[in-house]
């Protein structure tokens, strides 16, 4: 008999069993559990056999390897925003998630592999260009997070495969200037409206040797392009004023929001200005408010 | 199909069988007798299922049974007979935080859980942490003003 649910005690039964039952993992629920609820007393039903992995210890543990740091599918919100081996960007991404009691469940694995444009986690990732380790019973690949987001709740997972961790590379020389903000309504529950991750490395000649923004929830995909990052990159600091028009409009055209499209459009526009203008004045400072 | 699930509830080795993807929400409270621990949303938003789990809070509208195998989980039940419990429910008597109440077992939960890792918040600091908890009577100061009168009574408790 073909079971509704498992609760494997290790990685090679959870794998196996993702093959032969096309089982899904719950792993903090407060995706699945919320979306498959059928109101009090009642057991929440799913249209696929699940596997609980949350006890899973394989999906837990933030490390750094070769300088990369890797983050467990299972690692909550709370041990991300606590980390200080996570860069800055994702751990602010972490630490607005909800409130206490969200971050306690909610984990990277389930935020990426649930794929809404509106996650937030993916936006501060898709800029650092992490890579995910998914396993199954025929072995373990690397993806690009960018290869992996196919589209809204579409991603290149196998139905025999797990995502194991996500490997964050490392940024060398460090950026100098960074910005994270996410506009939310009620913190508790701010499936985010708009946010904006975004980096900029100046050398000692003054000179942008990197460039990288990604916008989440202003499309169907989290937006990030290279072309129109390039636009800002190899020129002195001192010329942005002048290019910021010409890269502004062409950072709009990546955007595609449906709902309040204006709002989302001009408030990008004000953060990367904002953002921009700032480094240019060089604080002494990083993290640009 | 059902199975066993063990775990500690309030200081108690207990076991269950259920669904493994029964919520926890409705083992506590149609189970194990604890309804203290209350449904409001049903999906994570308003905190009045909130308990603490291995001493973080936690939404038990959100937790499938399964998940619960092995761990600490503490209610208001069991949360009332610590002292920093009774600190927390007399500071919320006298500060005139109660009015319908249910919101405040989860108020309560996590208060302990803001005071377990900042005894002393700031008014700010309160309302950043009982921000996953709606309560639709007081309009929340009363509430903040009894979590900082408990986190001056309860000195040394936290
Ligand atoms: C009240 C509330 C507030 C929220 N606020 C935010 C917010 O501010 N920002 C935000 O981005 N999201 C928010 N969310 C959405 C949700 O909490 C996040 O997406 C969360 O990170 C999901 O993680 P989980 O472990 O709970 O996922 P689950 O529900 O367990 O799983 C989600 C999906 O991922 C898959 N999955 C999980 N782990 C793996 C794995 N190892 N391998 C393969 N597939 C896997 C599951 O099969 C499922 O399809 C909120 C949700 C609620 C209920
Ligand atoms: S009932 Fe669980 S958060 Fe509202
Ligand atoms: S006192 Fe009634 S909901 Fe808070």
């Amino acid at each position: 008999m073909v079971e509704t649910s498992y609760i494997p005690k290790d990685l090679e039964e959870a794998l196996r069993l993702r093959k032969e039952t096309g089982a899904k993992p719950i792993a903090g629920g407060t995706d699945l559990m919320v979306a498959h609820r059928r109101g009090t007393g009642v057991v929440p039903k799913f249209p696929w056999p699940v596997m609980i992995v949350s006890q899973l210890a394989v999906f837990k543990g933030i490390r750094l390897e070769d300088g990369e740091v890797s983050i467990g599918a299972g690692c909550t919100c709370h041990e991300i925003e606590v980390s200080e081996l996570v860069p800055w960007p994702v751990r602010m991404a972490a630490s607005l998630m909800g409130a206490q009691s969200l971050r306690n469940l909610a984990t990277i694995g389930g935020n990426v592999c649930n794929a809404s444009p509106k996650a937030d986690l993916p936006v501060p990732l898709l800029m650092l260009d992490a890579r995910l380790e998914l396993a199954s019973v025929s072995g373990i690949r690397q993806i690009s997070l960018n290869d992996f987001l196919v589209g809204p709740k579409k991603t290149a997972l196998r139905d025999d495969e797990l995502l194991m961790r996500v490997i964050i590379p490392a940024v060398n020389p460090a950026f100098t200037y960074l910005w994270y903000r996410k506009i939310g309504t009620r913190r508790a529950n701010a499936i985010s409206k708009l946010s904006l991750c975004a980096a900029i490395t100046i050398d000692t000649e003054g000179m942008v040797t990197d460039f990288r923004s990604a916008s989440g929830a202003a499309g169907p995909r989290i937006a990030r392009n290279r072309m129109v990052e390039e636009m800002l990159i190899g020129i002195p600091i001192t010329d942005i004023e002048e290019r910021l028009p010409a890269f502004l409009d062409a950072y709009d055209g990546i955007l595609a929001p449906q709902a309040m499209p204006e709002y989302r459009r001009s408030s990008t526009r004000r953060m990367l200005e904002h953002f921009l203008r700032t480094a240019v004045t060089r604080p002494a400072h990083g993290i640009i408010e | 199909m059902v199975r066993e699930i063990q775990f500690r509830l309030n200081g108690k080795d207990v076991s269950v069988i259920c669904d493994p993807l029964k919520r926890l929400l409705d083992v506590l409270r149609e189970d194990l007798g604890m309804v203290g621990t209350k449904e409001a949303c049903g999906e994570g938003e308003c905190g009045a299922c909130s308990v603490l789990r291995d001493g973080a809070i936690v939404t038990t509208c959100m937790i499938p049974m399964g998940a619960v195998q092995g761990c600490e989980i503490t209610t208001i039940e069991g949360l009332r007979e610590t002292e920093r419990g009774k600190c927390l429910i007399e500071a919320f008597a006298d500060g005139g935080a109660v009015q319908c109440g249910f919101c405040i077992p989860g108020m309560v939960i996590a208060a302990e859980s803001l005071l377990a890792s900042n005894p002393h918040p700031t008014n700010e600091q309160i309302r950043h942490g009982i921000s996953g908890n709606l309560c639709r009577c007081t309009g929340y100061d009363l509430i903040v003003d009894s979590i900082r009168l408990a986190s001056e009574r309860g000195n040394g408790l936290w």
